[in-house]
């Protein structure tokens, strides 16, 4: 496999121009869920990867801590260019966006003692916080049928939400157990 | 404490979690919020506010809201600090891990780990959603915002945009 790729690198080398810019679309267009851009930009338009390396790639950066497109924007430019092609494709997703946000953020929160100002922020992120609740209960419905699963999510959700423990003491708290409950039922099932 | 001393200390506190932020950055939100508060850094209603600033811009808006924390407290450099610890140290994973990728790819205890670590990530989302809420809380016609976001985005293919500016533009009516 590493063979194909180095095969397929010699024959057409993508520029890392077009790595940068492909993945500041993805940036910009990924409002709501840079994933489903990554993949349509990556695997259709481009065709750099194929389904197949793109959901390798994606399992590989969720079980990984982090921002998870950050990670797959990292492992395209890497498989493509190797480490100058993961800069060049992070910093395509990171740099513009980043300085334009951090621009009109800034600007923004200036004013944001205003009153109109304040009431329209205020109701975006009571909005936004709604979707991220939704997101959660969405990524948690495939899950419904393990009940310890259930269990795991609803302890994880209350040490952070109503006891205010840190985040490092939930995670060791709970992942050993969880993962552990996790491998019996995986040793039991056929 | 003065500022380039907050920014350092917050910088610190973002490499720690963005290293063990499994589920993306929205799951460490809470701990982000408990330790600015804690500290008096940044009050409720301006955590809320960068919320709401980086969710509407495109792009990065976990860094960029982390970013914008790191501005309040040291300016520019603050900014570029937190910028670079929240997507620094787990870069580094992804690509130490890309590069071992292959030689652990079909190992079972990949899997079970990831069956393990998807419900406790799944809960620290919603926790973060419902600390950011709480945040956010200003009476319960924000609440019906909240609530009406949720029931959208579960039972609509509504672009999560229309969402927001639904909630900006009830906000900006005075509802709220």
């Amino acid at each position: 496999m590493t063979q194909a790729v180095g095969v397929k690198r010699a024959e057409e080398r993508v520029a890392l121009a077009a790595l940068f810019v492909s993945f500041l679309k993805v940036s910009l267009l990924g409002f709501g869920g840079g994933l489903v851009w990554a993949r349509r930009v990556v695997v259709d338009q481009q065709r750099w990867l194929d389904d197949h390396e793109f959901a390798e790639i994606l399992t590989l950066c969720q079980l990984m801590p982090g921002p998870n497109i950050v990670g797959i924007t990292l492992c395209v430019g890497s498989r493509l260019r190797g480490p100058i092609g993961a800069i060049a494709a992070v910093a395509g997703f990171i740099l513009i966006p980043w300085t334009v946000g951090l621009a009109l953020g800034g600007v923004c929160l200036r004013y944001a003692h205003l009153a109109v100002l304040q009431n329209i922020l205020g109701g975006l992120s009571a909005a936004a916080a709604g979707l991220m609740i939704a997101t959660g209960i969405r990524l948690l419905l495939p899950h419904r049928s393990r009940r310890t699963a259930l269990l795991f999510a609803a302890l994880a959700f209350a040490g952070m939400a109503l006891t205010k423990l840190p985040l490092l003491f939930v995670l060791l708290g709970l992942a050993p157990a969880s993962i552990a409950v996790a491998g019996i039922a995986s040793a039991r099932a056929p | 404490m003065n500022n380039s001393s907050a920014s350092v200390a917050l910088a610190a506190h973002l490499a720690l979690l963005s290293s063990i932020s499994f589920g993306g950055f929205p799951s460490v939100l809470p701990d982000v919020h408990n330790f600015v508060a804690a500290n008096g850094w940044v009050t409720d209603k301006e955590f809320a506010n960068f919320f709401a600033v980086s969710q509407v811009m495109p792009g990065p808006n976990m860094i960029l809201m982390m970013s914008l924390i790191g501005l309040k407290l040291g300016g520019v450099p603050g900014a570029i600090a937190s910028a670079l610890a929240t997507f620094g140290p787990p870069c580094v994973m992804y690509y130490t891990a890309f590069r071992l990728w292959d030689r652990f790819r079909d190992m079972p205890w990949q899997r079970i780990a990831r069956r393990g670590l998807a419900p406790l990530t799944i809960g620290l989302v919603i926790a973060g959603g419902y600390v950011m809420a709480r945040a956010a809380d200003t009476g319960w016609p924000s609440v019906v915002v909240t609530a009406a976001a949720v029931g959208l985005m579960l039972a609509t293919r509504l672009s999560p945009l229309w969402i927001l500016i639904a909630g900006g533009a009830a906000g900006g009516l005075g509802l709220l």
